[in-house]
């Protein structure tokens, strides 16, 4: 029987901003151990939270990028847990109120990934633990979350990596976060179950916590689902329990069985006050939001004539797009312009770090100028290629390498010149035309290209040399 | 109702150890407290209204960041600690 793997994601990303959720804390990663903290935060008897607008701010930006519906009234809740890494035995999260409801994230294969909610939260501290003992650091102790929960609706492993992409690309696009996974700044929770194929019935699920990169998870579901479907047809049932996944075996590992999950005991914060968004600051977040990168792809494709997947390449980082919507101001051919990044710039910024970071020698405005030479006929395509080259080593921008000589192209006169120039100097290849060999013709065209330095146009040149030795 | 294994399953979430013979004395206890509480559901009120006693929302902080408390503060009251860290002893 075939199997269909059911997953639903649990997104958790800290919001960039400068301060914690309920105190003044600075929200920088890393520091001294407990150096960024206070009575709040290490959640003292006495002390009172105070929510950050900012917060309130970023969260909304999130929602309506992913399309959600933002709440007019939200709420803060308590959910009761005792584990070191929360000292005050409860997280300030929301449950019966969260700030969005709805949305979706539109995957390449036009299926939406719908999410039932997102809400606002406490992230917890930090726990070393060593020879039994555990050291607990707070300074990620009252960093921002913002929870982002799908609907069970990704049926592969390549729909969750591309949903998770998605949505750490349009996040650092609005940027609310630099969703860093490595650095804990995203971590998703994974809920997942088969079932045969055609069926409607959801099978019983297991999450798998805490996942730290896409790679993680993609081979964390490969094996959960190996692992669900052996257990079936052996004649086994999936237990609902919460896993842990070891990158080092690439196995799953219980954490506990639903019989000990926690009863969090939900209820409503009374330190903390309703949260009301007015329809106006609705608009008004939205008028701030930048082009988000499906519409920018879709604008690429549909208006400039970008091949899709160029687009997709162009649309990756939200410094790529920039730099080429300034670089395609105002020329008649941004298809040239998108060759020109994903060719010879995207060589010289290699890594996925580079391209998101996207620090080029030659700013857009100079790529600009060069397209417009092209553009205009002034200059060929093979010496706006070598100048690009001079200019990325150089930092200079394109009049420093082409002279006005360079410019125009070549007069008859002067291309007949080098077409015979071409002839005379290369025998063979005209005998070798002459005797039928077609091809022979492109040794002279390379000729008076590489004497003009350029500036030819190839196919006068062929016709030219043929109307010579014809 | 307030059953044994309610007791049992509070003592668990609350990391109590709660003897054998304790637990029917508890039970009980347990039940004259909840329906004491309950009292307060004969209170003659409707809808949301305990949800905002005092009438506030949108009560906000500015994303302005204050210097925190040094180290030695923060861990002042710690029980325990170690390396600049609270430190949290294995019982077991």
């Amino acid at each position: 029987m075939k199997y269909e793997l059911v997953a639903g994601f649990e997104t958790h990303i800290e919001l960039a901003t400068k301060t914690k959720i309920f105190c003044s804390c600075t929200t920088q990663f890393g520091g001294a151990p407990n150096s960024h903290c206070c009575p709040v935060c290490i959640g003292l008897p006495g002390t009172l939270p105070k929510l950050n607008r900012e917060v309130v701010n970023y969260a909304i930006k999130a929602g309506l990028a992913v399309h959600g519906e933002i709440a007019e009234i939200a709420k803060m809740d308590r959910k009761n847990y005792c584990y070191p890494d929360l000292s005050k035995a409860y997280q300030i999260s929301q449950l019966y109120a969260p700030l969005i409801i709805g949305g979706y994230v539109e995957l390449s294969n036009g299926r939406k990934i719908r999410l039932h909610h997102i809400h606002i939260e406490e992230d917890a501290g930090k726990l070393i633990h060593q020879h039994g003992d555990t050291y607990v650091d707070y300074n990620r102790g009252g960093v921002p979350l913002i929870e982002i929960v799908s609907e069970p609706d990704i049926r592969s492993v390549d729909e969750a990596r591309e949903y998770v992409e998605k949505l750490q690309q349009v996040m650092r696009y609005i940027g609310i976060s630099d969703c860093k996974m490595q650095e804990g700044s995203m971590r998703c929770d994974v809920n997942i179950s088969v079932r045969p194929q055609g069926s409607e019935k959801l099978g019983t699920r297991t999450e798998i916590k805490n996942m730290n990169s896409i790679n993680n998870i993609a081979k964390a579901m490969e094996y959960e689902y190996e692992r669900q479907v052996d257990l079936i047809e052996s004649g086994g049932k999936v237990v609902q329990e919460t896993l842990r996944y070891d990158d080092a075996t690439n196995t799953t590992s219980s954490m506990r069985s639903k019989e000990d999950a926690h009863d969090y005991r939900y209820f409503r914060d009374p330190d903390l006050v309703t949260i009301k968004v007015s329809r106006e600051e609705v608009e008004e977040i939205k008028s701030e939001l930048p082009e988000l990168p499906a519409d920018k792809c879709k604008r690429y494709i549909e208006e400039l004539a970008i091949p899709e997947k160029d687009a997709q390449l162009l649309t990756k980082y939200r410094k790529i797009s920039e730099y080429f919507d300034e670089a395609c101001n105002g020329v008649k051919s941004p298809k040239t312009v998108s060759n020109f990044i994903i060719g010879q710039i995207f060589r010289r910024t290699e890594t996925e770090a580079d391209k998101e970071i996207f620090n080029v020698s030659v700013s857009p405005l100079q790529l600009n100028e060069l397209v417009k030479l092209l553009d205009s006929g002034k200059i060929r395509n093979n010496l706006a290629k070598s100048t690009l080259e001079k200019m990325l080593d150089s930092g200079k921008g394109a009049l420093e390498f082409i002279s006005e000589s360079d410019m125009g192209g070549l007069d008859e006169n002067a291309l007949l010149e080098l077409c015979k120039q071409a002839v005379e100097s290369n025998p063979k290849a005209v005998d070798d035309y002459r005797n039928g060999k077609e091809k022979a013709i492109k040794a002279l065209v390379g000729n008076v290209m590489k004497n003009s330095r350029g500036k030819a146009d190839a196919s006068a040149a062929e016709a030219k040399i043929k109307e010579l030795i014809g | 109702m307030v059953t044994r294994e309610d007791v049992e399953n509070i003592a668990l979430l609350s990391k109590l150890f709660v003897p054998e013979e304790e637990l029917d004395g508890l039970t009980k206890s347990m039940q004259e407290i909840i329906d004491f509480a309950d009292t307060i559901n004969n209170a003659p009120v409707s809808g949301d209204s305990f949800d905002d006693i005092n009438n506030l929302s949108n009560v906000f902080r500015e994303d302005v960041v204050v210097e925190s408390y040094s180290t030695k503060e923060i861990l002042e009251n710690a029980p325990e600690q170690a390396e600049d860290h609270f430190l949290v002893r294995n019982r077991e």
